[in-house]
């Protein structure tokens, strides 16, 4: 075939070649010459057109020729399939709709769930050689890593060789005012070299320089994109101009581009629309050693590992501690790469979700490959059909798969609409500290990853009608009659079924286990009773606020604002509260007690409240006294412990009365203990309660303000009135966050929750194909078996027995599947792993709860067949067809 | 066993056709039929299944151009006719078919006795 062939025919394939009807009169044309040369060489009429016959051929197989030559045959053929295919579709809109249906589903739900773990786990982090991003901290004897102090630093960073670059950040909470209206904005203070450390470059300006990180000056700043667009309307002349923060002028030195995810600091702080320098030097402010309250990252020089940083910095940790031993314990240098240490709480939970979602994709596809071979038996008699009238027996598996191609090609279409709202779903579910939930959507990647769903849906559904229709002598199938099943073809059905309900049971069974913890977790006393509370924050910044007495006025004046509001109860403040996302842990020194290092005093989480904090939050008031009016600056310093503290620092001993040092152990009032409190978890629902310092509001101020209003009603109908009564107090001081309290424990379970829903939901989906599969199989046999029912009918049994004959394989079937299930959830609720809370992975309500649910399930599966085999007519029966 | 009629090479029909066009001129697909028939003494019946295919290949190479025209009898009929480069493609195919043939004619002639 030359070139110009080649393209004519490629032409002729797209129908731009001569016509069916040209090439028709050719032919004709031919066959009336020859015929009239018969005729008048003395032939009849009919011997005439038989031998126009004889020396031409048939004209019908002349014109197919004709075509196969001015096209590509294979492209024809497709053509052919592909029409014909849909032909058949249409033809049988039920078990089309069944199929795409269960494809779309299974291949939906997949793209979904993998477009959040593609987006949350393996795209790389969006900064120049990712990889070599780490992050870095003291590992102590608790495990964790832990925050550094600016001295060590600045040690490591002369003392090790892995490192092309280290930087450390800290929070920063500035207060915004423009046009008089405060905004406390969510930011980071880092050294100066922390934007060349991820390799980003601003779109306007420039960031930071080292003259620019000292502690005398630090007053310039770096907007967000979304910063800049908000408060400055997008102003391109931004950069040189002074901003008023906390009343001091910053200096607007570079805005980052949008394409700048503040992954850093959403995972250690909130997400970050500011960054100042850090303005720390040795020996000056929160520099020391002791400080650990800085995050510290690096990037590693190429070529070094993240295990090779540990093992340098771990020796350069017991260098220091050598030379410092009071100001380090002993430990290692944790050095974890920076997308690892971001995402590492959400992988367990979106592998298991990844795990949970492909079961439904390979019941999706055993339930696809059900359906097509029960059609493929219907259609045995078409195709042994065709084969007699001469299609190849490849011309006929290239036809059963493009049938299938097709429909997975339907399938998955649907199915990534399908995936589009699933997604919005899965993102609305999701717990907010699942990192880069901002970046989830349906990409390039994951639409590839579909299609490769798709494709390997079609192979595996493929493979059974192709290989049924091979098998099978087609030419002998004629002659039987269509009621006949072929026994391999059942088992592979029935076996397919039993996976379907075993994996649905597995899945049933996750969801339920979760379904326990998650109940159990909710019934969690948390220690104060969270219902009715609203909170907010405030923040008494700048200078107005820099003395403890204008501080002290303040808060006075917001309590009485806020209790004159109608359907308000009671008003406390505190600087933190449980469930807030604070953490405030002080060293606890008490006289008398103290260890020879006072590093190894216990850590105590404290809060600074005022008195009628423990009515509002109605925590218990155990022994002693709780705050009064009366405690107040210049009176005796005091403080109230927990139950907890108690019995950690003194045992069985009474600590009312004791004198206790909080914080530093070598400065500060020394305060008396009156009180013990009951314990209140602080963070984490299923982790004990941790011990717990008071201290009066009006001896210790805070400027970082929780207000905490109890309302005789609904708490969140409040806020808007609450915000403002504080509002109008001092327009320049920002209030935000504002929640009910109850609203901020609920989230504490949202990880469970977010888990269980989708575990709970795949578990739905996949018990109803199983139970579409089972009814299915069901139904087909006892379409199957009408005569022989009817002629059972006739002959005298009765429909019970008739029943039994009917249902006994769903039976099997059903144990089957119950026990492969059980086994499988047996092997698999372990991988819930620490999402459990309360119960046994293997706990035996939940078991129990899931096996019954698939049963009742089965069971209605079960109940149509059955009512239509008790209603055959043995009349009818016998001359079914 | 004997041929079947219809058992042409392909190559060699586009030959047969190539040169009857060059003989002849414009012609139809019967009178292409016929003058086959002619010559080969009523050997040769050209199935339409083989000769149309056989056309449209040859016009699909650009060997033979097709219009529409009337026939002696005053049908409508398709004449084929060479082109330039079909005229060059029978020089080639003709030299190529008569070194076959000698070699073909020397060989057999020869009957079994080898090569020297």
């Amino acid at each position: 075939m030359n070139l110009r062939e080649l393209a004519s025919r490629i032409a002729g394939a797209l129908g731009r070649g001569r016509s069916d009807r040209e090439i028709a009169a050719d032919l004709a044309a031919h066959r009336d010459e020859l015929e009239a040369f018969h005729l008048r060489r003395g032939l009849t009429a009919e011997e005439a057109r038989r031998a126009v016959r004889f020396e031409l051929g048939g004209e019908v197989q002349a014109l197919e020729a004709v075509r196969d030559q001015r096209s590509l045959p294979f492209v024809d053929a497709l053509r052919q399939d592909l029409r014909y295919g849909l032909r058949m579709l249409r033809r049988a809109p039920g078990f089309t709709a069944a199929a795409v249906l269960t494809l779309a589903i299974g291949i939906g739900a997949n793209t979904a769930i993998f477009s959040v773990v593609d987006a949350v786990l393996l795209r790389p982090l969006p900064y120049a050689d990712p990889d070599r991003l780490v992050s870095l901290g003291e590992r102590t004897r608790a495990g964790d890593p832990e925050r550094v102090g600016y001295a060590t630093f600045i040690d490591w960073a002369a003392r090790s060789r892995s490192f092309e670059s280290l930087a450390v950040m800290r929070s920063f909470q500035p207060t915004l005012v423009v046009n008089g209206e405060a905004e406390r904005l969510a930011g980071v203070r880092v050294t100066w070299s922390y934007f060349e450390m991820l390799g980003v470059r601003p779109a306007l300006g420039r960031t930071f320089t080292q003259e620019e990180d000292r502690p005398d000056a630090w007053h310039e700043v770096v907007l967000s994109d979304g910063l800049w667009r908000r408060r400055f309307g997008g102003d391109p002349t931004i950069v040189g101009r002074t901003v008023v923060m906390n009343d001091l002028p910053y200096r607007v030195v570079g805005v980052m581009p949008a394409s700048f995810p503040p992954l850093i600091s959403a995972k250690y702080y909130t997400a970050a629309e500011i960054w100042a320098p850090l303005g720390y030097a040795v020996g000056v402010g929160d520099s020391c050693r002791d400080c650990r309250h800085l995050r510290a990252f690096g990037r590693l020089r190429p070529g070094v590992s993240a295990a090779a940083a540990a093992a340098e910095m771990t020796s350069v940790h017991e260098q220091l501690r050598a030379q410092y031993p009071t100001q380090y314990e002993p430990g290692s240098v944790a050095v974890v790469p920076l997308g690892d240490a971001i995402t590492a709480g959400a992988r367990p939970q979106l592998l298991l979700l990844l795990g949970a979602v492909a079961c439904v994709l390979v019941i999706a596809c055993a339930n696809v490959a059900n359906l097509l071979l029960a059609r493929s038996e219907l259609r045995r008699r078409e195709l042994a059909l065709r084969v007699v009238l001469g299609a190849g027996r490849r011309r006929i598996a290239a036809q059963l798969l493009t049938e299938t191609a097709l429909l997975s090609a339907i399938g998955g279409a649907c199915g990534l609409l399908l995936a589009a709202i699933a997604m919005r779903g899965v993102s609305a579910v999701a717990p907010q500290t699942l990192p880069r939930l901002g970046e989830v959507g349906i990409d390039l990647r994951v639409a590839l990853f579909a299609c490769v769903v798709v494709i390997v849906a079609a192979a595996l559904v493929a493979l059974a009608p192709i290989r049924q229709a091979s098998r099978d002598d087609l030419r002998g199938q004629l002659a039987v009659d269509s009621r006949t099943t072929a026994a391999g073809a059942g088992r592979v059905r029935a076996l397919l079924v039993v996976a379907d309900l075993a994996i649905a049971l597995t899945l049933l069974a996750g969801a339920a286990v979760m379904l326990r913890s998650v109940t159990s977790l909710a019934r969690v006393n948390p220690g104060f009773d969270p219902n009715r509370i609203l909170s907010m924050r405030i923040i008494l910044g700048g200078r107005t606020y820099a003395e403890d007495p204008a501080v002290r006025a303040y808060q006075t004046q917001a309590i009485e604002h806020l209790r004159a509001l109608p359907g308000v109860a009671a008003v406390a403040l505190a600087d933190q509260i449980p469930f807030g996302g604070d953490f405030d842990c002080r060293g606890f020194h008490v006289q008398g007690r103290m260890k020879p290092n006072a590093v190894d005093d216990p850590c105590i989480q404290r809060y600074g409240t005022t008195p009628a904090y423990l009515s509002v939050m109605s925590i218990p008031l155990k022994r002693g006294r709780f705050f009064t009016a009366e405690d107040g600056e210049t009176s005796q310093p005091v403080a109230v412990v927990s139950e907890s503290t108690a019995r950690l620092v003194w045992g069985t001993a009474d600590p009312i009365g004791s004198v206790v040092r909080i914080g530093s152990a070598v400065r500060g009032p020394w305060c008396t203990i009156v009180g013990v409190v009951g314990d209140v978890r602080h963070e984490d629902l299923a982790a004990p309660p941790i011990p717990a310092v008071y201290m009066p509001e009006s001896q210790s101020t805070d400027s970082f303000l929780v207000a905490l209003v109890k309302s005789s009603s609904d708490a969140a109908a409040l806020a808007p009135s609450a915000i403002a009564a504080v509002r109008q107090l001092d327009p320049s001081v920002p209030v935000y966050g504002a929640a009910s309290v109850a609203a901020l424990v609920n989230g504490a379970i949202g990880e469970r929750l977010f888990v269980m829903r989708l575990l709970a939901g795949f578990a739905a989906v996949g018990l109803l194909l199983a139970a579409v599969g089972l009814y299915g199989l069901v139904a087909y046999g006892v379409s199957q078996r009408t005569r022989e029912v009817g002629l059972r009918l006739a002959l005298g049994a009765t429909s019970r027995e008739v029943l039994r004959l009917l249902l006994s394989k769903g039976v099997t079937l059903l144990a089957a599947g119950l026990a492969a299930g059980v086994a499988g959830a047996v092997l698999t609720t372990r991988l819930l792993g620490s999402l459990v809370f309360g119960v046994s992975p293997l706990d035996p309500l939940a078991f129990g709860g899931a096996a019954l649910t698939l049963v009742a399930v089965a069971v209605a599966a079960h109940v149509i067949p059955a009512i239509r085999a008790l209603r055959i007519d043995p009349a009818l029966a016998l001359r079914h067809d | 066993m004997a041929h079947s009629k219809r058992d042409i090479m392909q190559g060699t029909l586009d030959l047969m056709v190539l040169k009857t066009l060059e003989t002849i001129g414009s012609l139809h697909g019967y009178g292409i039929a016929q003058r086959l028939q002619q010559v080969s003494d009523d050997a040769l019946y050209v199935n339409q299944g083989t000769l149309y295919p056989a056309l449209l290949r040859l016009e699909q190479r650009g060997w033979i151009a097709s219009a529409w025209g009337t026939s002696e009898n005053n049908r409508r009929a398709r004449f084929y006719s060479l082109t330039r480069a079909g005229r060059k493609q029978l020089a080639l195919e003709e030299a190529d078919w008569q070194r076959t043939a000698s070699i073909m004619a020397r060989l057999l002639g020869r009957g079994e006795e080898p090569a020297q």
